[in-house]
């Protein structure tokens, strides 16, 4: 049985219709999945709706054969899953360890909150040099670090990254990328929802195509990269829609 | 210069009690971006506790913060829960809670008529009329202690927002409500907290109120509108704002009024939201919002 199942849920937004329209998925543990797939195709909601952002309208999420879907958020983080949404959304005023700190919000134990902060910090050096500075001060990339090792400190099984290079200078993306590399060798199950589908790939063992809702077309990684139809419709506009974001 | 001096220090002592009036006010905006028009409202609510408790049973107006706080609330959580809980994430919770906090400020204003009638009250402690002696300079009893105790409880409720774990999911809520949530601080209870700690810091208020100035029920339009200036000017959601504004607009307002009157003393603080609106909309420490 898979670690994380989401088995044909519906999900929208207020009063406003399905996004995700009848979309499943199964998640195994210690692989590294890459979503990708045109925007509003649901790769964001569908995040929000695992991590209890969004509750589903119909249809399951199930990790480790419990339903989750009316958890609460820090219940579902409680279970082990944690969420690093895609606006980098720091605290801007608190200092670099206050966001830790919030990161292990739901942690009674200070011993346990402090150690695992500490643990953060060597993997992530330049946060330790700052770690007095305010979030706000911080570089677009120190930031993205901040938001992954934020969502790192409670020590999670599974932790979903939406868009993690976006907006990033190619050398600091190459090393965000580094660094999920490194979550998967420790042996994390990772969710990676990717505008630049080609590096998300090739850091992923499967990757999934999302479209309106659904889940189009799913397979090891390096057969989506090779084959044809998804190159055509999924990665070869990839330059296009890259630059028309940065302008 | 020394008269210069002693209108100064008449400023310094009631820039507290505006500071106080104002901190709920403002930590209410900036946890759930709601401008509680009814603040002021909820301030005579507990100036009549307090004029009432002093009245009958003698308990000194300044102690009688140990009842309108706590009293005060549990009312703000009632309200919350009544009300805000309700249509908070509804696609018009911006403009309702506008008139919600309207239709609630005319509740009151309507209830405390109907009750205690709109004959002007006042509490009388001794301290009302004394005056203390600094050198060549004298200061309001009430004001000094009113103020003092003002900032004492601002200085807590910084320490509680600073160090309590409660205080920083407010904080968290106050800067980023999705980042909040994303670590799993429940941000709806959060907000319901901060209303109350808001109508508590408004009972606290309320209590000084009720030696330091005249009221009745209808007053508080007065109240919400020099509020709105100081906090306008400091910058909503700002408690250092709150603070900064409620001094500079009390002690201008008591300059204007030694120098050109006292007639023209009220003017004072909308002259400031102009000229502050003009400028640095933001306030001295608000954010630039997005529109």
């Amino acid at each position: 049985m898979a670690l994380l199942e989401v088995d044909d849920i519906r999900a929208g937004y207020g009063d406003g219709p399905d996004i995700l329209q009848g979309l499943s998925m199964a998640i195994e543990q210690g692989k590294t999945y890459c979503i990708i797939g045109p925007n509003g195709a649901g790769k964001s909601t569908l995040l929000k709706a695992i991590c209890g952002l969004l509750h589903p309208r119909e249809g399951n999420v199930t990790f480790k054969g419990e339903v989750l879907n009316k958890l609460r958020t820090d219940e579902i983080l409680r279970r082990g899953i944690s969420f690093v949404p895609q606006d980098r959304s720091l605290f801007p005023d608190m200092t670099v360890k206050e966001n830790l700190r919030m990161g292990g919000y739901i942690l009674r134990d200070s011993k346990e909150l402090e150690a695992s902060i500490k643990e953060v910090l060597v993997m992530f050096p330049i946060l330790e040099e700052r770690s007095s500075q305010q979030a706000k001060t911080l570089s677009g990339g120190q930031q993205q670090m901040l938001a992954i090792g934020r969502a790192l400190v409670l020590r999670p099984e599974v932790i979903m990254l939406d868009e993690p290079s976006l907006g990033l200078a190619p050398k600091i993306a190459q090393f965000i990328f580094d660094t999920i590399a490194q979550l998967k060798d420790a042996g994390m199950t990772i969710i990676l929802v990717e505008q630049n589908a080609r590096k998300g790939l090739e850091c992923a063992e499967w990757g999934c195509v999302l479209d309106l809702g659904i889940n189009r077309f799913e397979g090891p990684s390096n057969t989506i990269l090779s084959d044809p139809r998804i190159q055509e419709l999924y990665l070869g506009s990839q330059k296009q829609d890259r630059q028309e974001e940065t302008v | 210069m020394s008269q210069f001096v002693q209108v100064l220090l008449f400023g310094l002592t009631l820039g507290g009690v505006y500071a106080l009036m104002a901190s709920g006010l403002t930590l209410v905006f900036g946890v759930m971006r709601i401008v509680n028009i009814a603040h002021a409202a909820f301030m005579i609510i507990a100036a009549y506790i307090a004029f009432f408790a002093f009245t009958i049973y003698n308990i000194d107006p300044i102690l009688s913060i140990f009842i309108t706080m706590p009293v005060m609330f549990f009312v703000g959580i009632a309200v919350y829960w009544l009300f805000f809980a309700r249509i908070e994430g509804t696609a018009r919770a911006g403009e309702l809670t506008v008139l919600l906090t309207f239709a609630l400020a005319l509740m009151v204003e309507g209830l405390l008529g109907y009750f205690f009638s709109n004959i002007y009250r006042s509490a009388n402690p001794p301290y009302a009329t004394q005056a203390l002696h600094f050198g060549p300079y004298i200061l309001s009893a009430g004001q000094f202690y009113a103020t003092l105790l003002s900032i004492g409880l601002i200085v807590l409720l910084w320490a509680f927002l600073k160090y309590s774990r409660i205080g920083y999911a407010i904080r968290a809520t106050m800067q980023n409500i999705s980042a909040a949530q994303v670590v799993g601080v429940n941000v709806e209870r959060m907000s319901m907290i901060a209303f109350g700690i808001g109508m508590a810091l408004a009972g606290a208020s309320g209590s000084m109120m009720s030696f330091l100035f005249t009221f009745y029920p209808g007053k508080h339009w007065e109240w919400i509108a020099i509020l709105l200036a100081l906090i306008v000017l400091g910058g909503m959601g700002s408690l250092v704002g709150a603070l900064a504004g409620a001094f500079i607009l009390a002690i201008s307002s008591a300059l204007v009024s030694y120098y050109y009157g006292p007639t023209w003393s009220p003017i004072t603080f909308f002259l400031a939201l102009f000229i502050i609106l003009l400028v640095r909309p933001q306030g001295l420490f608000g954010k630039k919002m997005e529109a």
